[in-house]
């Protein structure tokens, strides 16, 4: 029952692909209710300030506007927030930030709504702001929440790292920046909702967390649990941010009080200036080495801004100095990463968790390292690599699937070429290739918390067998993949399991689509219920084929004597003989990875039971007069544990990647100046280079058929590699992200570049 | 914005005569997401940028949340709806499904429109045309590089009906 019947590894037609083709699918904003009141929000225009009234008579005139909700409208707790409780649906007493949900209009129609919303009148006292979490973080700094502005401090210590840098051959220290970022999915935030036959409110949610919609929603209105439905709709990206509730609270609190169907749709501007951002952060990594490039120490100082509300926050503020160290082991460590609120927009999660970030610090500085030592930069990677047996700096014994060193050896052949060939080629007047490398880790789940997944089977009288499954897919390819890890343990081909996702009222909880955590995690929940339900069937197959259970096998649908397949019983069969013997058919599958909670003061423990590798090579060039930088190919090596659809993991790979070289480039969100896609550019198809994907199996023995992660992996090597590359072309380094054309222009200067061609 | 004067239009949607009263300010994309209810024309920015609203206007791409509904008037509209069936997928699309370019697939339909736009005018286009011609339709999900891929195949299996 542990076989895998060719589904495993195969890279079936996506479940909902041909709908989407034909434009099927009802994404949020394109439900259609019988005349949905519609709501608009009226953000704040202060970055700090109380609030001493809200006037709204006016706008109550306003012909077609139904109803002004404002926090003194929310029947039960205002905040919300999966980590810390801070973030009020609507502002109460006081706004933190220029996004801060003010208040919220029912109108017939938009015009009326958004008339409405012109005319609602706050009257602010403005308070001091802050605006840089350095700044908040000095005594005399205005305080953001009451409690004060450091929310939360994560420290890894191992060994003595001061001593340790003494006895270092070279020791590199250096700062990094990174920005503010949007996560820009395609569809902007929406949803509807309206009250079925029996008074329960259901909400049509665009969300990559169903069932944490249903908990907030239950405690804003503090109704019973089975009052509330979250229906996932098919939703257009998510990439971190529709872990928040952006829309679902609006929806919840009209619905409650209206009891009429009502939709609301953030225009991109809307989405833009009121959901989460990723953490800019400011790193100081000093990273020592022997003379033969083993890493000997590391210290990081890290500090990330998450803006006026917490969100994940915390979860980011503990990934990052975790994964500090890159895929590499080190012996003496002391990392700390202070989490801050400040005034600007709120910072959550954002594909990596940090890790991009770190990323961006730890992969600069082997290069630096390398060049130091005069080593080649694969080189002081393959030295130091983490291998089975090696102890992490959380001081986790890695004993399962550590892929990192065959990344490593599969892009040899690749950077070795281009550095012999390609970086000699020749190129137009002005241009410098460069080829750089970037490479990282990353644990699988939350860091150090339970986060368990479960999922139902259930087969009917006839041996239908239905999938429930809370995980939402938000484009990623989950259902597709779960419904391949329950057809092969069950014998039969995907497409004859009906799938039921992503909807509270008949799904369990599998967590949050995050942390690349679904595919192991929800992945092992679903094997684990089909594997309960193919012990019964096989189990009920020894009565009836009168043979011994280990000589039964499932296959198309029959329970099968392996020693004469034409000896079996269809699963119909069985359904109905156990039907009517009280048989239970219907099981829950369960999974919550093995982890320790880190220790406050030295981050001991084990955050993940297990992790990703990847490394990346990225060819580029860079034109030194004008700082434009052109990617020409990205190869990218994966250890995804077992790839149970190759063609997703790809596509997981070159998406990832694409957001990489945003990263890298271009994605820069300014709280002050950015307010659309005319201001927040992302890759286009012109932007991106052909990237080659090579996919490494280390099988993880805790995964589903071996199985790990790929969703975020995909995008963390590539801003290093890239970033590298730069440097290896102008020799010169970028340490602020994005490498847009005025910092890459400004390197070109510094290193002479610039001059010396243009003197040419 | 406050004037509300109605302007009768006439144009074929998907092979199909429609015949609406339209407000002067409201734009192709809302005709037809909200008085035709055909929602597989997304939009995702409502300026021109993101190509999710592409929609096909006497074969050429348009993006329909920039242009004004009286322009549709007598002329000939496609939209993802018209594309292919159940059953009997465009050519472009099954190159889609065979090339894994769907991945959430809010931008689907509007790169379609920008690839079937492409093939008209060039059966059989190179890979820098395809990428040109796609240059306006974002996508966050897939990189582009399996979108470009199933255009060119998609174009081979069509290129020859042309």
């Amino acid at each position: 029952m542990k076989s895998n019947n060719g589904m495993i590894g195969k890279s079936i037609p996506r479940i909902g692909a041909i709908e989407r083709l034909l434009g099927k699918p009802l994404f949020s904003a394109d439900m259609e209710l019988d005349h949905p009141l519609v709501l608009k929000v009226l953000p704040s225009d202060r970055h700090h300030a109380r609030i001493l009234d809200i006037d709204t008579a006016e706008a109550a005139r306003v012909e077609g506007v139904v109803e002004i909700f404002t926090a003194e409208d929310i029947p039960r707790n205002h905040l919300t927030g999966i980590i810390n409780k801070d973030r009020p649906l609507l502002a109460k007493n006081k706004v933190r930030s220029k996004g801060d949900a003010v208040a919220l209009v029912a109108a017939l129609n938009i015009h009326a709504a958004e008339t409405a919303a012109k005319k609602i009148h706050v009257v602010y006292e403005d308070l001091p702001s802050v605006h840089d979490p350095e700044e908040a973080l000095k005594n005399h700094a205005s305080k953001v929440h009451e409690k004060g502005n450091l929310l939360f401090t994560r420290k890894i210590k191992k060994g003595n790292p001061e001593k340790a840098f003494e006895a270092c051959a070279v020791v590199v220290e250096k700062t990094y920046r990174t920005s503010f970022l949007e996560h820009t999915y395609l569809e902007p935030d929406a949803g509807a909702g309206y009250l079925d036959p029996d008074g329960n409110l259901v909400i049509i949610a665009s969300t990559q967390n169903p069932h944490y919609d249903h908990s907030e929603l239950v405690s804003l209105l503090g109704v019973a649990p089975e009052k509330v439905r979250i229906v996932q709709a098919a939703t257009g990206g998510g990439f971190g941010s529709k872990l928040d509730l952006n829309v679902q609270g609006f929806i919840g609190l009209a619905l409650y009080h209206l009891k009429r169907p009502v939709m609301c749709t953030f225009t991109r501007e809307e989405t833009y200036r009121m959901t989460a951002k990723r953490h800019p952060l400011k790193m100081v990594f000093k990273t020592g080495a022997d003379e033969n490039g083993h890493l000997m120490a590391m210290t990081a100082k890290m500090i990330c801004d998450t803006g006026a509300y917490g969100s994940y926050g915390l979860a980011v503020a503990s990934r990052a100095p975790v994964h500090a160290t890159g895929p590499y082991e080190i012996d003496h460590v002391d990392v700390e990463c202070r989490c801050v609120y400040t005034n600007n927009p709120f910072a959550g999660a954002m594909r990596g968790f940090g890790v991009p970030q770190a990323a961006f610090a730890h992969e600069s500085q082997m290069d630096l390292l390398a060049e130091a030592l005069g080593m080649d930069p694969l080189e002081i990677r393959r030295v130091n690599a983490l291998k089975a047996g090696h102890k992490t700096a959380t001081g986790q014994l890695l004993n399962g699937s550590v892929g990192i060193d065959q990344c490593l050896e599969a892009v040899k052949p690749h950077y070795e070429n281009a550095l012999k060939t390609w970086l000699h080629g020749e190129t137009d007047f002005a241009k410098q290739r460069g080829v750089g490398l970037g490479a990282m880790w990353y644990g699988i789940g939350n860091t150090g918390v339970q986060n368990p997944s479960t999922a139902h089977i259930e087969m009917d009288g006839e041996g239908r067998i239905t999938l429930y499954t809370g995980c939402a897919d938000i484009g990623q390819g989950s259902t597709t993949v779960l419904s391949q890890i329950a057809a092969a343990v069950l014998g039969i081909s995907p497409d004859m399991l009906c799938m039921v996702v992503g909807d509270t009222a008949f799904t369990s909880n599998a967590g949050a689509t995050s942390a690349s955590r679904q595919t192991y995690i929800s992945g092992n929940a679903v094997k684990n219920a089909a594997e309960k339900l193919a012990d019964v069937l096989l189990t009920e197959g020894v009565d009836l084929l009168k043979r011994p259970k280990t000589d039964l096998m499932l296959e198309n649908g029959f329970v099968v004597y392996k020693k004469d397949p034409d000896h079996r019983m269809p699963f119909s069969k069985i359904a109905a003989r156990a039907a009517k013997r009280g048989i239970p058919l219907r099981w829950q599958g369960y999974f919550d990875p093995e982890t320790v909670p880190l220790d406050p003061e030295t981050g001991e423990g084990v955050p993940y039971a297990t992790y990703a590798f990847a490394c990346h090579v990225a060819l580029v060039t860079v034109d030194v007069l004008t700082g434009e930088v052109t990617v020409h190919k990205i190869i990218a090596a994966h250890d995804v544990g077992r790839a149970i659809h190759p063609a997703s993991v790809e596509g997981q790979i070159r998406g990832g990647a694409a957001m990489g070289v945003g990263f890298a480039l271009m994605e820069e969100y300014d709280p002050s100046t950015t307010r659309s896609l005319k201001d927040y550019h992302i890759p286009t198809a012109m932007d991106m280079p052909e990237i080659i994907p090579i996919i490494i199996e280390s099988s993880e023995p805790t995964g589903p058929f071996g199985a790990k992660g790929v969703g975020e992996p995909a995008l963390i090597p590539t801003a290093p590699a890239v970033i590298n590359g730069i440097t290896n072309a102008v020799s010169a380094r970028i340490y602020h992200l994005p490498a847009n054309l005025e910092r890459v222009l400004e390197a070109s200067i510094q290193s002479g570049k610039f001059t010396m061609k243009e003197v040419a | 914005m406050d004037t509300y004067s109605v302007i009768p239009i006439r144009f074929t949607l998907n092979g199909d005569k429609v015949s609406i009263e339209a407000g002067a300010h409201e734009t192709a994309l809302t005709v037809i997401r909200e008085r035709l209810s055909l929602k597989g024309t997304k939009e995702g920015c409502g300026m021109g940028e993101c190509g999710a609203c592409t929609i096909l206007v006497d074969g050429k791409s348009v993006n329909a949340c920039l242009m004004a509904a009286p322009q549709l008037e007598g002329r000939t509209v496609m939209t993802v709806e018209g594309l292919g069936r159940e059953g009997k997928l465009h050519p472009l699309q099954e190159a889609f499904l065979e090339h894994h370019g769907v991945q959430c697939g809010f931008c689907t339909p509007g790169l379609l429109m920008s690839a079937q736009s492409l093939i008209l005018e060039t059966p059989r286009p190179t890979h820098k045309q395809v990428v040109e011609a796609i240059s306006g339709n974002l996508c966050r999900c897939t990189g582009y590089q399996q979108i470009v891929d199933a255009i060119q195949y998609g174009a081979d299996k069509t290129g020859g009906e042309e």
